[in-house]
């Protein structure tokens, strides 16, 4: 099991994404030594990235806010959890939904994020445990 | 991140490298719009040195695609890598962007 530790400054969100990205690279650097195929590489971390920055965009408060990032993986599938102490967001029900249909210029670009999590992984679930917010994606492996 | 520009018969050809992320979103929009001249009649955004990118990053592309779209300019992408045109079609981006093969296809779609 791979934990990734981000320190999210609310108040500051340019740091705050310079940190994601080095929480990234971490779960591509898991993705390598684990075997991921490329393809399955790039959408669990582009889903880890979505969810880390849902995180920055609506959950976190106006100070410092952990998220944790908690990897598993087995031969058969990689389970992601991400998780925050900052206020209840549940990004399967309280983000707007996506605007895949508008023509240019009234495209609407958010919720894309979550729409990616709950298209590109298996199973995607939200709890609220303890104060903290828990959204956990799993990915099964390709035989 | 990188990117540069060219252009060819009236359309902007802008090149990017690297990843785009929420970390680098802001100096993609502002690179790209600093790129784009009132007189552009089309503009091609080449994705061959893209290796990843993300909601923060398909936003800027619509955003340039709307700024486009208000001077009357064609906007195409090329050379996206499989998993980049996964996105983009997940996202709805390919019903009103057009997407192609190469960067001479799409100049050949923007008019030029």
């Amino acid at each position: 099991m791979l934990f990734l530790k981000v320190n999210i400054d609310g108040r500051a969100e340019s740091s705050s994404y310079e940190h994601l990205h080095e929480m990234i690279e971490a779960v591509e650097a898991a993705g390598e030594h684990d075997g991921w195929p490329p393809d399955l590489a790039f959408k669990v971390t582009l889903v880890v990235d979505e969810l880390s920055q849902n995180v920055i965009d609506y959950s976190c408060t106006e100070g410092l806010n952990d998220v944790l990032v908690e990897l598993t993986t087995n031969p058969d599938e990689i389970t992601v959890e991400v998780i925050d102490d900052g206020i209840p967001f549940n990004p399967l029900t309280d983000s707007a939904p996506p605007d895949l249909t508008s023509a240019i210029e009234d495209r609407d670009p958010g919720g894309l994020g979550v729409h990616f999590t709950k298209t590109l992984m298996d199973d995607v679930q939200y709890s609220r445990v303890e104060g903290k917010n828990r959204v956990k994606i799993t990915a099964r492996k390709p035989r | 991140m990188n990117i540069s520009t060219e252009r060819q018969s009236g359309a902007l050809i802008a090149v990017a490298e690297g990843r785009v992320d929420g970390a680098n979103a802001l100096e993609f929009h502002e690179a790209l719009e600093a790129a784009v001249s009132p007189e552009d009649t089309g503009m091609v955004l080449d994705f061959e040195g893209i290796s990843y990118i993300s909601s923060a990053g398909l936003r800027v592309v619509l955003l340039v695609a709307k700024m486009l779209q208000k001077q009357n300019a064609k906007m195409a992408v090329c050379s996206l890598s499989d998993s980049i045109r996964e996105i983009f079609e997940i996202s709805g981006f390919d019903k009103i962007i057009p997407v192609h093969g190469s960067r001479a296809e799409a100049l050949a779609g923007v008019g030029s």
